[in-house]
Parts: C-alpha cells; structure tokens; sequence
C-alpha cells in the first residue's frame, strides 16, 4: 500500500482497456434484445399452466389470489417491483412472468417495444362493465392489449382545521394560508403537469416556451413548498402538510389512519384532472397466458373487484369497485370521480418522444436541484 | 511450490468475486455513461461525450456542492459527537465497554431507510416529539423539524456515525498510555497534552472515521428524500431520479461515474496519508 501511484504505461494500458470496452458494448442495449416472436398471438382464455404475477406490493388483496388457486387448481405466485423501470428491466432480460400491472404511460411503451400480447376483450366476460372511458385509450387504440386495474386522479388535498380558503384551483398549491406547509407530488409529470394546466397550456405540452413559462411558475411555487413527496398519507397524517398534491386513492387511505376523516378533504381542480390509470397486461415471455387472461376476468367480477377496493383504497372503474369507492369515501364524494362526467376536462400523461421526455425531465431536476 | 505461491491462491475467490461482481458492472456503467436513449427508453451503449457536458451543466453544480457540504457537517458532527464517546469507551468502559459497544451497533442491524421512517414519525409536526413540546407548553405551535437541511444532516449524522466510533474506538484503545503521561509530566495543562498528545496519536483512527462517514454521506439519497424539504436534493437524489423517474440511465451512468472520480481522490490522498503513517510509525 505503500506505492499507489500508477507508472505512465500501466495508466495508458488502463486507458485503453476503458475505451476497448465502451467501444465493444457500442450500439447494443443494455439488455439483449428478447424473442418477440410471440408478440402477435392472441391469448385464448384457458388454464395453461400456474400463475406468476409481478406486481406492486400491497396492491392485491390476497384472498383473490388464493381462492382463483382453489377454483382452479393452480398455485398463484407474486413477485413484486417498487418501481416501473426495474419492471422493465426485469421483462427485458427475460423475466417470465404471466401477468404485469403497467401505468398507461408503460403499456403505451410495452406495445410499442413489443413486450406484451394481444387478447380478445370479447372473451373476457366482467369487461364488460369497464367505464367506457377505458375504449380504445390512447396508449392501447384497439383495446386489445390492457384492461384497467385501478385508475386515480390527481388533486389537492388539504386539511379542513388549518385551511379555509381552497378555491378549485391549481392556484392553491401557492395558497398563501398554507405557506411553507405545502407539498408537491415528487413526480416529474404532475409537477410539471400542473403547472402546464394552470398557465392554461396542454397537459402534456412538448413546446418549449410553454415548458419554460411552467417552470417559472414551478420556481414560484416552490417557495412555497415544504417539499416533494408522494407519502401523502403520511405527510397528511403526521400533520406536516397542510395543503397536498394528492392521488385521490392515497386521501382515502389518509382518512382510515385517523378517529376524525373530516379533517381531510380532497378537490379537483377547474384547470384540469389529470387521470392515471395502472392496467393489467400479458407480457410475451408469459408462460401461462391463457391463466393470466382468466385471472383479469376474475379481478374484474364484481365480487372481487369490490372487496379488492375495500383491501386497498384504490378505485377500479368497473361494476363492484365503483360501489366499493363510493362506500369509501361516502363523507367526501368529491374524492369519488365520475369518469364519464370527467371526459372533457380529463387528461392523461403521455410524452410521445424521448426528445419530450428528456426535456420534461430536464425542467423537472432544474426544478428540484 | 514454494510457500509464497500456496498462500497466494487463497486470493483467487477473491479476486474472481471483485472482477465478476465489482470491476465488469463498474465497466458496463462507464461504458453507458458515453450512450444514449433510444425511442423505446432503452439505455444504449455509444460514444456520445453530451451526457458529461450535461454533468457539468451550472444547474447540477449547487447540487454537487450541496452535498459535499452536507457530507462535511456530517462527518464533523459525527466527530465531535463521536470521539468523546468511544473516548469513553475505550478509557473508562471498564468490563462494560463491550457491552457500550454491542449497544451502539445492534441499532445499526435495523435498515437505514426504516431508522429514517422512525425519525419522520417522531419529529413530524404532529409527532411524538412535537406533541410533547406544545403539552410541556414549551412552544405554542410545533417547531418545524423535518423537511429541513438539519433534518437531512442529522439523519446522515444517525445512519453513519457508527462508522466514526469504531475505529476511534480501535485507535484510543490502542493507544500507548505512557505517551500521556509523559506529556503531563512534561507540565502540559490536560487541554495540552489531549490537543498535542492524544489526538496526534489517535490520528489514523480520526481520518479513517472521517473517512468512513463522509463517502457514503456525499452519495446517500435516502435521508434527504424522507427527511428534505424542497432545497435539500442531494447528488443521490439526481442519480437515483435519472434510473428510477427519467428513464435515462445514460446520463445517470455519467453523474455516477464523476461522483466515483471526485471521492477516488479523496480516498486516494487518505490512503497515501496513511500509508505514510503507518511508515512513520515503524
């Protein structure tokens, strides 16, 4: 240890093994490229095998899962993911899991990139009560590749003992009552998003003066914030915020933790609702699709899809969650949204090119850094 | 074969497990670090120097500094709090030091990131902490304790500073006792002989728990994300933000690579530093 100083040639020698291995890896993915092949073959609705889910953690209730094992006589497995890029890129690298649950935003990127496979919804019997907001969505045109597990909107909200003037607005994520105490969702897309609607531009605007003017008003903003976080029950709970940029789903659970949910209150806002969805999916390395395909028809009946709302707080657009939603949340309908209703002021994110996306991000860390 | 040979194969699992496990992962980064994203969000690998332009955009350079500022406060706090303790310790443990000792590690076995949900519940401002300043009628509203640059420094201070007391531990212990005594014989005032005495001699342990704290503190991302506000983004933050929201890995890959440059030289003139002490020593 006592001579760590490199003599000229070992560091010429280091240099170039650097510059061999940058320019051998030069042009390949970072994960080989997987066999598509079975991108284009629709999934028949059939017991083929056990079941292997990849999904968030705690988003399921369980007795689903065991009770379709029983019905059928296969075992159900769970793996789970804390992110939608490790998702990816497990699924990249061969993962071979029968049933995924991608954001919008992802399917959008899965069918593109070929990952997951075509099914019929015809054949999937308790679809047919899916809102039919979910027909044809932008990031799936011919419904043929996701159906809807939960959706979500996004809101403010805010607590009903430390704040009074709330006024439907995007405004009041600068609401002066609440300076300092303030939280913004730690998310690029509603971050900017919001900003987008209030300046009165598209939600998901790629042009570049627009994008400047909303991170003005993001800057402005944060003088305001407390921080970015997207632990809204907690931060709602432990009192540190007053006022939050919320998912309505996470209010709800905010409500359970505490004796008085009055406290709490959520609105939407007259700029604009953005509305996300997580969607269930067949990725191509599955080996028991036909299975995954039975499984999404019964997270979808009513009985299942009611109890599951229950488990986890979150609102599935379908008969037996929407009752289960709005028993949740029977003190503050305004946290219920009526998709139907929705369907001119509604948004969904979306950026269409990595140029747009690049630059969303850029705005966000200038933001944050 | 000759005894020196024998002994030098038990470092071939070793060495195996680095090159496989450490040096070809840091070299797939390096690599990405020069690629870009193709159109489906897929890191690419290429030769593309735009991703180190972006590193040394103006933006990211508060950030940078920022978090070199955090790790510093963190390793003199974890000083200041921790010499005195292994101090302690090592002096006047008596049969009880491994005992002190065994106290200040076991809490380390419970993850980091659950000892920072742990903090969030007891200094929010309907925490625990909070609620018994307004009963005690010390203050009339809480005192804002989280979502503040303190908040992300004491939480470093929390996770790491294990890593200064132990090897001060191990360096005071060792400590030649005479040396102090006859630096009080030569009629040094106790201040004295602990300022030119017993801190010259505790040295090698005072720089590597230094060290120790402040590396993983400059790159940690988990107490600023539970513990900051909105002016607290660490370069963890950014990194992790590049892999995990941005999808552009690339770029992430880069930010990494210059954050291993900039601690390489610190731990390079720590182990010179070192090396040349262990020299002076013999």
């Amino acid at each position: 240890m006592s001579d760590l100083r490199l003599n000229r040639r070992q560091l010429l020698a280091a240099g170039a093994g650097l510059a061999l291995t940058a320019y051998g890896a030069s042009g390949c993915t970072v994960e080989r490229p997987l066999d598509t092949s079975a991108a284009g073959d629709i999934v028949e609705p059939k017991i083929d095998g056990d079941l292997l889910i990849f999904n968030w953690a705690q988003y399921m209730d369980p007795a689903i899962k065991k009770e379709f094992g029983e019905k059928y006589g296969v075992e159900v497995n769970e793996v789970n993911f804390d992110n939608l890029e490790a998702m990816m890129v497990k699924l990249r690298s061969g993962g071979e899991y029968d049933l995924i649950f991608p954001s919008s935003e992802y399917v959008g990127r899965l069918r593109k990139e070929q990952l997951i496979r075509p099914f019929d919804r015809s054949q999937v019997k308790n679809a047919a009560t899916v809102s039919p907001y979910f027909d044809g969505p932008w990031y799936d045109p011919n419904s043929e590749f996701s159906l809807p597990y939960t959706y979500y909107t996004t809101g403010i909200a805010w607590r009903t003992d430390k704040v009074d003037t709330m006024t439907e607005s995007w405004n009041d994520m600068s609401n002066p009552e609440a300076f300092g105490k303030i939280f913004m969702l730690d998310d690029f897309q509603e971050g900017i998003g919001q900003a987008n609607l209030l300046n009165g531009f598209y939600l998901n605007t790629a042009k570049p003066e627009e994008l400047e003017v909303s991170k003005e008003t993001l800057l402005e903003q944060k003088k305001g914030l407390r921080g970015f976080s997207t632990l809204t029950a907690q931060n709602l709970v432990s009192g540190s915020a007053w006022i939050q940029q919320a998912w309505n789903g996470d209010v709800v659970n905010a409500r359970n933790q505490v004796s008085d949910p009055s406290i709490f209150r959520y609105q939407t806002c007259k700029e604009g609702v953005p509305v996300g969805t997580d969607a269930m999916s067949i990725p191509v390395t599955a080996k028991s699709p036909g299975t995954a395909l039975l499984f999404i028809d019964w997270v979808l009946s009513p009985k299942n899809a009611y109890r599951n709302v229950m488990w986890n707080g979150y609102p599935q657009p379908v008969a037996g969650g929407r009752e289960a939603f709005a028993k949740l949340v029977k003190d503050d309908p305004s946290i219920d949204v009526n998709l139907n209703e929705l369907k001119g002021s509604s948004n969904e994110f979306r950026l269409d090119t990595p140029e747009a996306r690049r630059e969303w991000n850029r705005i966000w860390t200038e933001v944050k850094a | 074969m000759n005894a020196h040979r024998f002994w030098n194969w038990f470092l071939a699992p070793g060495t195996l497990w680095i090159l496989v496990l450490f040096a070809a992962p840091l070299l797939l980064i390096f690599a990405l670090s020069f690629g870009h994203v193709d159109d489906f969000g897929r890191g690419v690998y290429g030769f593309k120097l735009g991703n180190y332009d972006d590193v040394f955009n103006s933006t990211y350079l508060p950030v940078l500094l920022r978090s070199v500022g955090y790790a510093l406060a963190t390793m003199l706090i974890c000083l200041a709090i921790g010499y005195p303790v292994a101090y302690y310790i090592a002096r006047f443990g008596g049969r009880w030091r491994y005992v002190l000792l065994a106290a200040l590690v076991i809490p380390f076995f419970v993850n980091y990131l659950v000892r920072t949900y742990a903090w969030v519940a007891l200094l929010a401002d309907e925490g625990l902490v909070n609620n018994a300043i307004v009963d005690l009628g010390l203050s009339d509203a809480p005192v804002q304790m989280i979502n503040t640059p303190w908040a992300v420094i004491g939480g470093l201070v929390y996770g790491y500073i294990i890593f200064m007391i132990l090897p001060l531990y191990g360096s005071i212990e060792r400590m030649d006792q005479s040396v102090v005594e006859a630096g009080k014989d030569l009629y040094g005032s106790p201040l004295q002989t602990f300022i030119h005495v017993t801190i010259p001699a505790t040295q090698a342990g005072i720089l590597a728990g230094c060290v120790l704290v402040f590396l993983p503190s400059v790159g940690d991302f988990v107490s600023a994300q539970l513990l900051g506000g909105p002016d607290t983004y660490m370069v963890g933050n950014l990194i992790q933000d590049q892999f995990f929201a941005a999808s552009n890995w690339p770029f992430g890959a880069a930010l990494t690579m210059i954050m291993m440059l900039f601690l390489s030289v610190w731990m390079v003139l720590y182990l010179r530093r070192a090396a040349k002490g262990e020299a002076e020593v013999l």
